[in-house]
């Protein structure tokens, strides 16, 4: 195979792992290096199916000895192998970081022999990058689970961030569909990073020549829809990681099946309608409760909302016609409309429609005059969905029935469902 | 929003109104030429009917014009009393509004200025005026296309060994990416040539220059192995791409046509 055909496999191998953030980390650059990062993180290009490219994802090899049923590269899937010298995976980086194509790499690896091996291969290839090469830019490696602490260690001090996936949301579907992992071997090298992350900031504190360990954090995704775990489950889990963890991000992927396997929900006949340009309709639900898993997420992340508040009265999943914050509003109504000239910036920030801009921008300009809704309007405020929930100077937007039924099917985005399924009035009803 | 896009009919908010002459101001168009407007304008109180640079001035018969001499000492000075007076943040946001491409621009940063001149830091707050709005928008957009044009630069190796990127932005934003491609590509020979404005800038390894380019200058001749390279790219940005998964609305949208000619994942097709 030449060179181009196996980056095409390895690269096919890899594009499965959603995350391709560069943020997390401001680095100045160094004169006799090359390179730089950029703590907002820098999108250099986009997929056609709309997901921001901002490192060269690959893997090194992707001959694996693990079978996870949902994993493209498992032992008995029918695809081509390939592998790449640690000196082309950094000749390669360093080629395309030259040419702006790329904020820097992203590293994984099949596990072949067993997970220590791997993890040298995986240090070799940067060490070979951060060295030799010179490399300064952004680097996000894949920890394999089942690691020894000392490589992690090593590796974690050569990369940028560090992911270990955890794929599946639950045990039970762990031991079913991935037989070589536990969940041990997942969740003690993500405590080991996160002490090496507090252990390293101490030492920062004490001594001036300590190098970095993992300073933009670690990551990890959930593969959603292969296995039948509700999204309270998915959401109570992200909370956790993100409190007991110190994750910097968990990522959703909607399980798109590739190859044949009985043990999975096989795939639907793809048929792309590329007139209307609308996304695939038989993964449209799937992408959609992807979509809300990742609005739900920003909830706990910048919002304030805690898992147990999005899913009040025993409801499983978050709804597909509506996004969880006006969700969460409609069953408080009581909290509601709020005041935009008095409320605090946190009570502002749980008005749908309003965001964190959106929210300091009112703080800022309520403090030289009284704001109504042409002037929040001027500012750029969005009141599609706001104006139902505020009032200014205590009047109303005008022509609103503040009333939880009327409202929500003013805001239900018919649109977003749109050829998927057609809500019916027994949907609104029981909603 | 309706604004007032013509400048001439946008009225200068000056308190100090010690000379009353009604003049159209003009300067050389640099960034230091237009703080020696505002030192002119606020401190000798003359009032503008407009401010144009000179190479865009389309003079009138009836009105009067006068030329700012560009004084480093003098913009200096205003510079230092933006950051002293005003704040720190709002200097850069004067700074990127200023890079905007419209023809209303300076009216509204001078407004700004001298509301901000009044109000110190507060002057973010006051969105009831218009231009405070405006310049806002203006250095919001010029802050965005900057940042998207950090990621969406294409350089190609050149014959010469020095790497060569064109692009078509809206906005001046090439001081800015100077900046930013200065920092990083620190040990390499760069340049950046923004078609639409006719101008370049190029870097040695060390410093940049700002230089002018004819319109009608001939593409570079690149490196041998600069096809194999971007083949690589391509194959690679085409892999990536999940089926299942398009979303042309939501690609147009993170990445506009507009960027996409100057982008040898969309220009090449292998």
């Amino acid at each position: 195979m030449d060179f181009q055909e196996r980056l095409k496999t390895l690269t096919e191998g890899a594009k499965y792992d959603v995350a391709c953030t560069s943020s997390g980390v401001n680095r100045k650059g160094k004169r006799g290096m090359i390179g730089s990062a950029d703590a907002c993180g820098i999108c250099h290009s986009f997929t056609a199916d709309g997901r921001c490219i901002s490192l060269l994802k690959t893997l090194i090899n992707n001959y694996c000895e693990y079978d996870c049923q949902y994993c493209v590269n498992r032992r008995s899937s029918d695809i081509p192998r390939a592998s790449m010298q640690p000196h082309e995976v950094a000749d390669l980086t360093m080629q395309f970081y030259r040419r702006n194509y790329i904020e820097g790499l992203f590293l994984s690896s099949a596990v072949i022999k067993n997970p220590d091996y791997t993890m040298e291969m995986l240090i070799k290839t940067l060490s070979l990058l951060r060295g030799e090469y010179r490399f300064n830019g952004y680097i996000h490696v894949k920890a394999i689970p089942g690691s020894d602490e000392k490589l992690i260690q090593k590796l974690g001090q050569l990369a940028d961030r560090m992911s270990i996936n955890i794929e599946l949301p639950s045990e039970r579907s762990l031991t079913h569909l991935a037989p070589d992992k536990s969940k041990p071997a997942i969740i003690t090298p993500m405590n080991y990073v996160k002490n090496g992350i507090i252990q390293n900031k101490e030492e920062m504190k004490k001594f001036k020549n300590t190098v970095d360990f993992v300073p933009a954090g670690q990551s990890t995704q959930l593969i959603v829809g292969a296995t039948p775990e509700a999204d309270s489950r998915i959401v109570h889990l992200a909370q956790g990681l993100y409190k007991n963890y110190k994750l910097r991000r968990v990522f959703y992927s909607a399980y798109i099946p590739v190859g044949n396997d009985t043990l999975l929900p096989a795939a639907p006949i793809p048929t792309f309608d590329t007139g209307t340009g609308l996304i695939h309709k038989e993964y449209g639900p799937l992408l959609l409760r992807e979509h809300r898993l990742y609005q739900a997420d920003f909830l706990l992340r910048f919002y304030g909302f805690t898992a147990g508040e999005m899913f009040k009265n025993e409801e499983e999943n978050l709804s597909l016609h509506i996004d969880p914050k006006c969700h969460w509003a409609l069953r408080n109504l009581e909290k509601f409309p709020v005041e935009v000239n008095t409320a605090d910036y946190m009570t502002l920030l749980r008005v749908p429609g309003i965001g964190q801009i959106s929210a300091e921008r009112i703080v800022k300009a309520r403090r030289v005059s009284k704001l109504n809704f042409d002037n929040l309007k001027k500012m750029g405020i969005v009141l599609k969905r706001a104006r139902y929930f505020i009032t200014c100077n205590g009047k109303m937007a005008e022509k609103i029935n503040f009333q939880p039924e009327s409202i929500e099917l003013r805001l239900t985005d018919n649109n977003a469902v749109g050829p998927y399924s057609q809500m019916t009035l027994s949907d609104v009803a029981s909603a | 929003m309706s604004q007032a896009h013509d400048t001439k009919s946008t009225s200068v908010q000056t308190e100090r109104k010690l000379v009353k002459r009604e003049v159209d101001i003009l300067f050389d168009g640099t960034f230091e030429g237009f703080l020696c407007v505002v030192y002119a304008l606020y401190y000798e109180g003359i009032v503008p009917l407009s401010i144009q640079a000179i190479d865009e001035y389309q003079p009138s018969i009836t009105q009067e014009e006068q030329f700012i001499i560009t004084d480093n000492d003098r913009a200096h000075k205003v510079e230092k009393a933006i950051v002293k007076k005003i704040s720190h943040d709002i200097a850069r946001r004067v700074a990127y509004a200023f890079l905007a491409d419209t023809t209303d621009r300076y009216v509204n940063i001078l407004n700004y200025i001298i509301l901000g001149f009044k109000v110190g830091h507060m002057v973010d707050s006051h969105m009831q005026h218009d231009f405070v709005l405006r310049v806002h928008k203006f250095a919001r957009e010029v802050g965005r296309e900057a940042h998207k044009l950090t990621g969406f630069c294409r350089f190609a190796e050149t014959a010469q060994g020095i790497y060569y990127c064109a692009i078509t932005p809206v906005h001046h934003v090439l001081s800015i990416l100077a900046e930013h491609f200065s920092d990083r590509m620190i040990d390499q020979s760069w340049i950046i040539h923004d078609k639409r404005h006719n101008k370049a800038v190029v870097y040695n390894g060390y410093d940049y220059t700002f230089v002018e380019v004819s319109p009608d200058s001939e593409p570079p001749v690149l490196a041998g192995n600069e096809e194999f390279i971007q083949n690589l790219w391509v194959t690679y940005f085409n892999t990536l791409a999940i089926e299942a998964r398009k979303n042309p609305k939501l690609h147009r949208q993170m990445l506009p046509i507009r960027y996409r000619g100057n982008m040898v994942e969309f220009s090449k097709h292998i």
